[in-house]
């Protein structure tokens, strides 16, 4: 029989700001975070350090001082390793890379137990100097940073778009933010927990036309840790677990838009990515119970949501705003309370994404639990949705 | 055909790198010609200019005049901006599809008395800053 990966475990501490100032004279370690996070989620797996052979860990932002910060945390835990020892990096697909390539440690066979981890500090770095960086991360730093594009001026502009074709409103839009709101609320690892209502969120600032405060994520501080094991070894560990069914990537061969014109809200990454994970699964988007989108902004969880196949084309938004996608709606999304609540520490986003998913299908997400949830997908991607990775995850109770 | 220049008294905020490639873009671009690389081999142009043909990857690639019309695909107003860009925020910026059938995006310049809506014509025009130039769009 084909080898199969199970999620068995994880740990992670509240989203929120962790990071100090650089001049505070008592400095908050990411190696002492870590290896708390690591030692609890082993335990919360039940597995052994002996049986640990392979740590994928997401990159650390620029401001983690300790580089190689891998293999530094490697000798804090004397974990002497056979399957593979590495930092990924794929902007905000980052998370979902490295559970993915951890996946590829046990089905590979060089690990029967690996962990995917890390630590994303930034929220004491002030935005204005934050966004010097972010900015030469979407577009062309020659051809399009120098006009002032960031990262979510390319949402905004889907959203423009997407208005314009499919006659969304902000209302629609601004529900998405009440909804993960009202599910962050459940959540004691979200960042903002105040229910907020529709007035308030339309009442904000403008950031980036036609989103405001509200439509975009935070400044967001996390560290997580999940425990990967074979399906021999998590048939073994005597409690519930994730079995993986179904993985999917797809990158559309662009940066931000297409130069051949397109139709950029249609996320054809997303769809394809999708296609490919639910094949593999065996199953279609109507079987799936509950989804952790990786989506900055309200408008990409409208978009992702189409692209899934939970909604046809233009009918994300108005989904929504009917109280589709909410916490015992038809579809539930982002029951976390997603990157504009849950927050949005974005190299490990996806980590997040991915505790959130493993407690539902394990039957402990309290209050956010979605009864009887048995499939599930998360979503990670780069860009302006340009490369897309899914994961089909199958409850085993 | 040559872009109107409409001077700016200021330098650039983030200023584009120049290579011995680009450079032909650059400095035409201060004389008010918009042009990019067109592939000889599949006679497709490609924007920002390249010394390879992202279609079909020959390196027969010659400069040749862009169209300086098409319309809005889409558009934004960015009031959370990068350190070096804050005193010029809120700024627009947008995504142009070219009469050409090619789709950029540049800085959007606001015309008194229009509003921005999608599907409208727009013309490219360059911005001359004490230091260079950059290009961007504006109704037509």
């Amino acid at each position: 029989m084909t080898r199969r990966v199970a999620l068995v475990g994880t740990s992670a501490i509240p989203v929120g700001r962790h990071q100090t100032r650089g001049d505070a004279p008592l400095q908050v370690m990411e190696q002492e975070i870590m290896t708390r996070l690591v030692v609890d989620a082993v335990a919360d797996a039940g597995v052994e350090k002996k049986d640990i052979q392979s740590l994928i860990f997401t990159v650390p932002r620029p401001y983690t001082l300790q580089k190689y910060f891998h293999t530094f945390l490697v000798s804090h835990l004397r974990l002497a390793c056979t399957g593979m020892v590495m930092e990924v990096m794929g902007n905000g697909m980052t998370a979902a890379l490295a559970f993915d390539q951890a996946c590829n440690e046990i089905l590979l066979g060089r690990a029967n137990v690996a962990l995917a981890l890390g630590i994303n500090m930034e929220a004491a770095t002030p935005s204005v100097e934050h966004a010097m960086s972010s900015m030469r991360t979407t577009g062309d730093i020659d051809f399009q940073a120098s006009a002032g594009f960031i990262p979510i001026s390319w949402y905004a502009m889907d959203a423009m778009r997407y208005m314009h074709d499919w006659g969304a409103t902000r209302e629609q839009f601004a529900a998405v933010a009440v909804k993960n709101r009202h599910h962050a609320s459940l959540n004691p690892l979200a960042q903002y927990r105040t229910p907020i209502t529709l007035d308030e969120v339309m009442a904000q600032r403008p950031i980036v036309e036609p989103l405001g405060l509200y439509d975009v994520p935070g400044r967001s501080d996390g560290a997580a840790c999940l425990v990967l094991a074979s399906e021999d070894v998590a048939k073994t560990l005597g409690r519930p677990y994730a079995i993986v069914r179904g993985r999917g990537f797809c990158h559309d061969g662009s940066h931000q838009i297409n130069e051949i014109p397109n139709d950029m809200t249609e996320l054809i990454a997303a769809r394809q990515a999708c296609a490919t994970a639910y094949r593999e699964a065996g199953i279609s988007a109507a079987d799936i119970d509950v989804a952790e989108f990786y989506a900055p902004c309200t408008i990409v969880e409208v978009l992702v949501s189409e692209a899934a196949g939970f909604f046809a084309r233009g009918q994300g938004a108005p989904g929504a705003a009917d109280g589709q996608t909410r916490l015992g709606g038809r579809i539930p999304i982002s029951t976390s309370g997603g990157l504009t609540s849950r927050g949005h520490p974005a190299y490990v986003t996806s980590l997040y994404n991915l505790i959130e998913m493993h407690d539902q299908l394990c039957g402990r997400a309290g209050q956010r639990q979605v009864k009887d949830a048995r499939l599930g997908l998360t979503t990670g991607e780069l860009g302006n949705y340009n490369a897309a990775l899914m994961h089909v995850l199958e409850a085993v109770r | 055909m040559t872009l109107e220049i409409i001077p700016v008294a200021r330098r650039r905020a983030y200023p584009p790198r120049v290579s011995r490639f680009t450079e032909p873009f650059w400095s035409g671009l201060a004389q008010g010609r918009w042009q990019s690389t067109c592939c000889e081999a599949c006679d497709k142009f490609t924007f920002p200019p390249k010394p390879i043909c992202p279609h079909c990857w020959s390196d027969r690639m010659q400069w040749k005049d862009l169209s300086p019309r098409g319309t809005l695909y889409s558009w934004t107003r960015v009031h959370a901006a990068p350190r070096v860009f804050t005193d010029e925020s809120p700024y627009a910026l947008c995504v142009i599809d070219l009469d050409i059938g090619l789709r950029i995006a540049t800085r959007m310049v606001e015309r008194e008395g229009i509003a921005f809506e999608n599907g409208m014509p727009m013309e490219l025009v360059v911005l001359r800053f004490e230091d260079g130039p950059l290009f961007a769009s504006r109704p037509a």
